[in-house]
């Protein structure tokens, strides 16, 4: 009581000397919100329809994603769904008139098939069994109105080809799987010509000439290797495939199907992986590739896209851009803008005219003049392994002792870009540096790298990730009393095993749907996931023979060891995190006298797909951070 | 009857009311005392075993809620040998498992040999295991599908109550509910008698599936794993805590059949039922009665003391106030005799200035010899009126320790024989010796040393027959003290008068002392030694002398 009214008394003298601090350094920006940092986007997976006539896009209605459609040459504009109880995920351009939809829960649960003519019209939902799910697999050419689907009603764990007839919504089964192809490639005219089977160990690229029946094996890789078609070459039996066989970085190269061999490397850089391919149907041939390095660079090969990139960068000051989507013909673009400080925008390109239209911003409440710099950073590992990552310090704050969030990234098989993330730039609005390292496991870094995480979820990536939070305590920037780290899904997992094996490093710690048991995680690939079972006990470890080594791993067998104030984010219906295992392990922790805030969300899966509910969480991540990064370490 | 009432008392009855009050409060506190450790070790004996239960179950609570629902944690992944490390460790941390038997079983719609069946679903066994402390090699497990055993009817049981209990959840199972702890425990756990069986808990997705394969007809599914676990129980291994052995002599754990009466009537007994798998049981506690009434008697002998401790604290009170009050009697009575003495003492003076002052108002005229024998009568007792009033003032000073000592160095030598002169002039017939051996200076008050010098040698000479008048003065070092001698051979003390001259306003009755003293001198003398923390002694012989000794610390 005492203590209270003392502080109460220097409150006011507190906020002089906070107002004067603050005053006496250069300006520091202005909170920015929590909703303006989260909220879902507006407009969002802009496609061109194939004639480049139409653009199509996903907005809110009444709360929930649907379809609509834009005309390019009127000004008429359609919203083709209207669904107000579950959103549209994903849709595709079927033909110059059709579109294809479906919409679900967001857990995969409630799977429904629509297609629609692009006025809106004409809507029929084409019948499935329940349960099943559909891959838009491919058209068969523009102006049939036949589609290529990869439908698993005959057996969950199979997926077959149909053709769909858009007008009748009836279907035929054209290629029925033997049981291991995990993924079907069609050519042009809507023929399969390629396969990818997997029997658990070995994925083998299976090819047929062109009116063939019989498949033939190509090539087989495991998944440490990679061997991805990419599209049929304009020479026969050729195609281009992205490949690691025989190198460390992935490569784009030329296969002959007939006699497995490379004839030709197309690109192919010494220290990245190529990241992004842009194949041409019209021309079989290839439009550009992509890697990082550490920002993104592409190489072309087609010199009209060239110039056309050119142009579009000179028009946007030099901005980072993506291609969206193409149309049939290559002569509609639809590109994507963006920098670290800018969420960026969506814009149409029309190449014989070099107009660019803008057609939304990704977030337009977000000014980059506001927002933090992304420095690439490098720093070396316990192994003497060079490691890169990036640094986003806070305006106005100096660039000494400063309170940190680390971040991260999922996966792991994933990396960190130079690219806006509204999660950084939250933490950087709120006087945090933020620090992500691409830890052995990140992609773009080549085969041998990744093989380094392999059953090394809790060792050799955590390891990376404390050494870079040694580099930063070592090079001034961090003060070390008062270090956070985040993440998301696998990047909660690294969360929480940080604070499970170096207690002392961090003042607090959030997971956000972070796997706290690695047997759960195994066990939650779904049943026409089991061709990777294999590849399981390689990367993450056999449940029967490596219990030790997943119960080191695994956060919820090591409660007594978490000390650290934590605040955790689950998912009712995450099928990755059961609910009723994160349950006990906040009870347990809770039962330690540690302090755990704990949100669920009974609805949500792996992801917080509800907005509300983002930005809930985001909220409550805010004032606990600020509760433990903001008091004073004197 | 006013006066009376103004009149000092001396209250004994007022006393000795309040000391009988007070004892018999000290009983009745005693007594009350006693009986209430008595009623509250009684009290403790049946509600502190509620605390001695919580101990005593907290190892299992833990077992319940963290080592059980572990199994969940594998998915039904484990095998032997992970499900015997599994075991092991459980085996380790709880003593009051005895046993544990781990059933690997599969779930599916193909065809099993043994196992349940419920529609198309099936829930077929791979192996039994069992695991325990002591069990040999060859025993571990029961039954292996692959060979040709047959599970025995006990194993089997709790598996089919388990399977039960599960099947009647798939049956109308709400998938699109997260499962609540309610039904978790209603449909994983089996909790009976000294035994509880669980089965891992399924995720929804597995629930979905199983649904699906008891409901419909589908091709032949994979083998989905899960694992139950029988954990058999002995609830005399669960250790007692005693945490209260002051009250408990005895805790066991007892079937809820025993009766506790046939055994020692001379027993306190009480107990509390078990819960969970050892509901047959209970907590029984017993304490002999002698021992209970020593627990008594350990609470209540701190509150005795007490109650005993703040009786004598009052008592002394008593017996102070009592001592004060006395005393002030006595000093009352003193007092008002000195008002009596000294207000004689000043009315002699008084009445010879009155007389002087008649005598001159009525004179017509005055002669330069009346002139001068009035002026010589009035300077003189004005004088005495002073000296008196001097006197009394410095002895109340001194009483009340009101003056500050100085502490100046005092050259002996010359400090005396200034103070011999003056006499010698005052009486010219008075014939002082001094002698000083080996001290020099004296560091001390020398008013107050001069005082106490004047009133002796002033004694000597009043005291003392005419051509008598002699008075040896010797100062010497003794030890750590200084002595001051005064040895006259005045008239000297009579033996029973010794100890009354340093009374105040004591007065020798004899012809010597006449002229103007109020008894004041040798008191004030005692006063001032004391009030220096010194001593003053005196040794007399009737007709022969006295010699007075002062001592005085002479390092400070």
């Amino acid at each position: 009581m005492v203590m209270m009214r003392s502080f109460l008394k220097i409150l006011p003298r507190l906020f002089l000397f906070i107002f004067l601090v603050s005053c006496s350094t250069e300006e520091k920006p202005a909170k920015v919100s929590v909703e303006t940092f989260f909220k879902n986007p507006q407009q969002s997976n802009f496609q061109i329809s194939p004639d480049g006539k139409y653009i199509s896009f996903l907005k809110p209605y009444q709360g929930k994603l649907n379809l609509f459609v834009q005309s390019l040459t009127s000004k008429a504009s359609f919203r083709i769904s209207s669904f107000t109880d579950q959103s549209v995920r994903n849709y595709f351009w079927a033909s110059n008139t059709h579109l294809l939809y479906f919409k679900d829960n967001g857990a995969r649960e409630n799977f429904q098939l629509f297609s629609s003519i692009y006025d809106g019209s004409n809507t029929i939902e084409v019948s499935l069994k329940p349960g099943t799910k559909v891959n838009f697999l491919d058209y068969l050419k523009h102006d049939s109105n036949d589609i290529l689907l990869a439908i698993n009603e005959r057996n969950p764990e199979n997926f077959d080809v149909y053709s769909l007839d858009l007008k009748t919504g009836k279907r035929v089964m054209i290629e029925k799987n033997p049981g291991s192809i995990v993924e079907w490639i069609a050519d042009n005219d809507g023929e399969i010509r390629m396969a990818i089977g997997s029997d658990g160990v070995t994925e083998t690229l299976y090819y047929r000439e062109k009116g063939s029946k019989a498949f033939k094996a190509v090539k087989s890789s495991n998944f440490i290797n990679t061997v991805k078609p990419i599209g049929l070459s304009s020479k026969a039996n050729h195609i281009f495939a992205l490949s690691d066989i025989n190198r460390d970085k992935k490569a784009v190269v030329e296969l002959n199907c007939l006699t497995g061999e490379e004839t030709k490397v197309w690109y192919e850089n010494k220290e990245r992986d190529v990241l992004e391919v842009s194949y041409s149907r019209k021309g079989k041939s290839l439009n550009f590739v992509v890697f990082e390095d550490p920002k993104r660079k592409v190489h072309f090969f087609d010199e009209q896209l060239k110039n056309a990139f050119l142009d579009i960068k000179k028009k946007l000051n030099d901005d980072e851009i993506r291609l969206i989507h193409k149309d049939q013909k290559e002569q509609h673009l639809i590109i994507r803008s963006f920098t670290d400080k800018d969420p960026g925008s969506y814009y149409f390109y029309n190449l014989k005219n070099k107009n660019l239209m803008k057609l939304a911003d990704v977030n337009p409440d977000i000014k980059p003049s506001m927002m933090c710099e992304m420095k690439h950073i490098k720093f070396k590992n316990r192994d003497g392994l060079e490691l890169e990552g990036f640094l986003t310090l806070p305006k106005g704050r100096g660039v000494k002792k400063l309170p940190v969030v680390i971040y991260p990234h999922s996966g792991p098989n994933q990396r960190n870009s130079w690219a806006y993330s509204p999660e950084v730039q939250f933490f950087a609005n709120r006087g945090y540096a933020v620090l992500q390292v691409n830890f052995r496991g990140s992609t773009g870094y080549g085969k041998a790298f990744i093989k380094q995480a392999f059953k090394n979820w809790s060792k050799n990536i955590q390891h990376d990730i404390t050494d870079g939070v040694k580099w930063l305590i070592q090079e001034d920037i961090a003060d070390p009393s008062r270090i956070a780290i985040f993440g998301y899904s696998f990047g909660g997992f690294s969360a929480l095993n940080q604070v499970v094996y170096n207690p002392k490093m961090y003042v607090c710690a959030a997971s956000y749907s972070g796997y706290i048991n690695l047997f759960t995680y195994i066990k939650g690939f779904p049943a026409y996931y089991k061709p990777y079972q294999q590849m399981i006990d390689l990367i993450i470890g056999n449940p029967e023979k490596d219990v030790e080594y997943l119960r080191y791993s695994s956060p919820i067998f090591q409660t007594n060891r978490i000390k650290t104030p934590l605040i955790i984010w689950q998912g009712g219906k995450d099928p990755k995190v059961n609910l009723s295992e994160t349950n006990q392990f906040v009870k347990e922790i809770r039962k330690n006298n540690v302090e755990v805030n704990y949100i669920v969300n009974e609805n949500e899966g792996h992801y917080l797909s509800d907005e509300k509910s983002k930005i809930n969480f985001y909220a409550q991540l805010d004032s606990f951070f600020d509760k433990y990064l903001n008091r004073s370490n004197r | 009857m006013k006066s009376e009432e103004l009149r000092y008392r001396k209250n004994f009855l007022l006393i000795i009311v309040f000391m009988v009050l007070i004892s018999v409060s000290l009983i009745i506190a005693l007594f009350l005392g006693y009986n209430f450790t008595r009623k509250y070790v009684e009290n403790e004996f049946s509600s502190k075993k509620i605390e001695v239960l919580e101990q005593t179950i907290a190892p299992y609570n833990s077992f319940f809620q963290n080592a059980v629902p572990e199994v969940s944690f594998y998915q039904g992944y484990l095998d032997s040998a992970s499900a015997s490390k599994y075991a092991d460790s459980v085996l380790q941390q709880y003593r009051f498992v005895d046993r544990i038997i781990f059933y690997d079983v599969y779930i599916s719609n193909r065809p099993i040999e043994d196992g349940l069946t419920a529609d198309n679903f099936k829930l077929g066994i791979k192996n039994v295991f069992r695991y325990g402390r002591n069990i040999s090699k060859d025993s571990i497990v029961i039954y292996d599908n692959s060979r040709d055993d047959n599970l025995s009817l006990n194993a089997s049981e709790e598996l089919n109550k388990v399977g039960l209990k599960f099947v009647n959840y798939i049956e109308q199972a709400d998938t699109t509910q997260a499962l609540s702890e309610e039904i978790i425990f209603k449909t994983f756990y089996n909790v009976t008698p000294n035994r509880i069986t669980y089965m891992n808990v399924p995720r929804r997705e597995e629930i979905k599936v199983y649904k699906d394969l008891m409901l419909k007809k589908l091709p032949p599914s994979p083998r989905y794993q899960q694992d139950i676990f029988t954990f058999e129980l002995n609830p005399y291994q669960l250790v007692i805590k005693n945490i209260h052995p002051e009250i408990y002599q005895f805790i066991n754990i007892r079937k809820q059949s025993f009766d506790p009466v046939l055994e020692k009537p001379n027993l306190l007994t009480t107990d509390i039922s078990l819960s969970g798998p050892f509901a047959d049981y209970k907590l029984y506690f017993a304490s002999e009665k002698d021992f209970l009434i020593k627990e008594v008697g350990r609470r209540f002998m701190p509150i005795a003391f007490g109650v005993f401790f703040i009786y004598c604290i009052l008592a002394l009170i008593t017996f102070l106030i009592y001592r004060n009050l006395n005393i002030n009697q006595k000093l009352f009575k003193l007092q008002y005799d000195f008002i009596n003495n000294f207000t004689h003492e000043f009315k002699t003076p008084v009445s010879v200035i009155k007389i002087a002052g008649n005598n001159i108002k009525s004179a017509k005229e005055l002669s330069e010899r009346e002139k001068n024998h009035y002026g010589k009568i009035l300077d003189e007792e004005a004088d005495r009126l002073n000296d008196l009033m001097n006197r009394l003032l410095s002895f109340t000073q001194i009483e009340n320790r009101a003056i500050k000592l100085k502490n100046e160095d005092i050259n002996l030598e010359i400090f005396a024989q200034n103070i011999i002169d003056s006499f010698q002039i005052k009486y010219a017939d008075y014939e002082i010796d001094l002698l000083i051996k080996g001290v020099e200076t004296f560091k001390s008050d020398p008013l107050l040393l001069g005082s106490l010098f004047d009133n002796l040698i002033e004694n000597a000479y009043k005291y003392a027959k005419p051509g008598s008048k002699f008075l040896k003065i010797t100062i010497y070092k003794f030890r750590k003290n200084i002595v001051f001698s005064f040895e006259d051979k005045g008239i000297g003390i009579e033996r029973k008068e010794i100890k009354n001259i340093f009374k105040k306003f004591y007065r020798i009755q004899s012809q010597y002392n006449q002229q103007g003293s109020v008894g004041l001198g040798l008191a004030f003398c005692k006063e001032l030694v004391n009030f220096m923390d010194g001593d003053i002694t005196v040794t007399s012989k009737p007709g022969v002398g006295s010699h007075f000794k002062i001592t005085l610390p002479y390092d400070k």
